[in-house]
């Protein structure tokens, strides 16, 4: 097995404020794979997640990626869409690229792009209170794939949307990873969601977050939203629901 | 239908005011110099014309420039503030002082310690003026995002395109609003400045020259450096607003346009 784009090694957090986040973990992450964390809300998923992406420091263990991080190589989709209220989609996707210095043309070109890619050609030049919930996660993804980043991290980026747009979201979102193979992070309390989109799942226990359950999913790709009809993904998602249950015991038991 | 008559009631209501106070001091024969009716004071307004005009401008000029450094001075300091803890800490309270202390009590010593009459009248009204812009400012700065400063994080923005592109644009809706406060307290310290500081001649301003008429028992001409006070302070409060609409309206609740705003699917 080649090298991983992302490895973990005893990594555990503490808080300031004496709460621990994250007992230690380990963890490797794949070049080109879609891992999906799941667990109960406050077990540590995000910070984990922010501790992937280097913006917070873990109190012990080790990062180590494949490569060294330049601007835009890691990319963050928070569950807020986190746009800047001020500035049109365009000016929001084109954003990671100013900040890098890429000229103004090729940024505004290379932003259409991305734009088009999740569908909202139509809106480069909205504001984003003009836009829907669903339409601003788009225009965060946009930003987020803009740079072509090697890590791809996603906070629940679509946990406050309803399930229609979500499943949409979805189907699109996998669309996009099947054709470019960023390696992505993605955490969700959505087991349905998890199985659909992910390669690999790792199912996290309740705080101190700890790794539970790491299992592959059976499912072949290229998926398609019909395979959510089937039993196979019925399975799936019994499988993860059961050592997601099986996790939450766990932490119950220790407490 | 009703948007028009909306517009219309407040001057209609101020035409009525207006007509009962002529007719009042007319018919109850009120001498001119307890109080003088509108049609005086419309009268005064123009045999002093270019008094008034004279006068008007040295306040509007001490009201506009003591803004001006208002907005920009507590601006800076807000951001100074902003930058450590610290600072905050130990600078603030002095900021709250500042607000807090009467223009008039601080009068006698800058009149004392400054010569120039011009530049007397314009630290006392930016006494009066930047506490809104420091305390609207600061609290905008701290209301940053934080998701959208991790970003800028995440992709290695320096400190000037952070303070450029993310801390100038999301504060701006608060530094406006400290603005429009500022405008109005702006002009009234310059008024108070001007009364306390007793200024006379050319370079004297409105108030000024209100103060001396109504010693003289001018005071229909008094009058009219108030109604002048007034509609000056009206002006720049509703250009302060229009400003701040324009340069919100794109993307600010507090200027949204109704026809333009909530979600489009």
């Amino acid at each position: 097995m080649s090298e991983p784009l992302l490895d973990l090694a005893h990594v555990s957090h503490t808080f300031p404020s004496d709460v621990r986040a994250l007992q230690p973990i380990d963890l490797s992450i794949a070049e080109g794979s879609f891992v999906s964390l799941v667990g109960p809300s406050g077990c540590g998923k995000s910070t984990l997640l922010r501790i992937a992406s280097g913006l917070l420091k873990p109190t012990e263990g080790r990062v180590q990626r494949s490569f060294v991080p330049r601007p835009g190589d890691m990319a963050f989709v928070f569950q807020d869409a986190t746009l800047m209220p001020w500035a049109t989609v365009a000016r929001n996707v084109s954003l990671p690229l100013e900040l890098a210095g890429v000229s103004a043309s090729e940024a505004r070109e290379r932003a259409h792009t991305a734009i088009s890619r999740v569908g909202l050609s139509e809106f480069a030049e909205a504001y984003p209170r003009q836009l829907s919930g669903g339409m601003r996660m788009r225009a965060s993804i946009a930003r987020a794939i803009v740079t072509n980043p090697r890590l791809l991290l996603m906070d629940e980026p679509f946990a406050a949307l309803d399930e229609f747009t979500r499943f949409k979201l979805n189907d699109d979102l996998l669309d996009l990873w099947q054709a470019n193979r960023w390696t992505v992070l993605f955490v969700t309390h959505s087991v349905r969601e998890a199985v659909f989109l992910s390669e690999r799942i790792v199912v996290m226990t309740p705080r101190p977050g700890a790794i539970a359950a790491d299992m592959s999913v059976a499912l072949p790709f290229p998926r398609t939203s019909e395979l959510r009809l089937g039993h196979a993904f019925a399975d799936e998602c019994a499988k993860v629901t059961l050592a997601l249950e099986h996790a939450l015991n766990l932490g119950r038991s220790a407490a | 239908m009703s948007r028009l008559v909306n517009k219309t009631l407040p001057f209609a209501f101020g035409f009525v005011v207006l007509a009962a106070w002529e007719l009042g001091v007319r018919a109850g024969e009120v001498p001119e110099y307890i109080l003088p009716g509108p049609i005086a004071i419309v009268g005064a307004l123009s045999t002093h014309a270019a008094d008034l005009a004279q006068g008007w401008a040295v306040t509007v000029q001490v009201t506009l420039i003591a803004l001006l450094l208002a907005a920009s001075t507590g601006a800076a300091f807000a951001f100074l503030l902003s930058q450590s803890r610290l600072a905050e800490q130990v600078l603030f309270p002095y900021a709250v002082i500042l607000q807090v202390t009467p223009i008039v009590t601080v009068a006698p010593f800058v009149i004392i310690w400054v010569d120039n009459i011009f530049v007397v009248l314009l630290i006392l009204a930016w006494m009066a003026a930047v506490f809104p812009i420091i305390s609207n400012t600061l609290f905008g700065l701290k209301s940053v995002d934080l998701n959208l400063r991790d970003m800028f994080r995440l992709y290695g923005a320096t400190k000037a395109q952070t303070a450029f592109r993310l801390l100038a644009p999301s504060t701006l809706p608060h530094f406006l609003s400290g603005l429009r406060i500022a405008g109005g307290l702006s002009l009234i310290g310059t008024v108070v400045a001007e009364m306390v500081a007793g200024t006379s001649g050319e370079r004297s301003g409105l108030a000024s020259r209100l103060l001396e008429a109504s010693y003289r028992l001018e005071l229909a001409k008094a009058l009219a450096c108030f109604v002048l006070l007034g509609l000056t302070g009206l002006v720049i409060y509703s250009t302060l607003e229009w400003l701040s609409r324009r340069l919100l309206r794109n993307w600010h609740e507090s200027a949204a346009d109704v026809s333009q705003s909530g979600t489009r699917i």
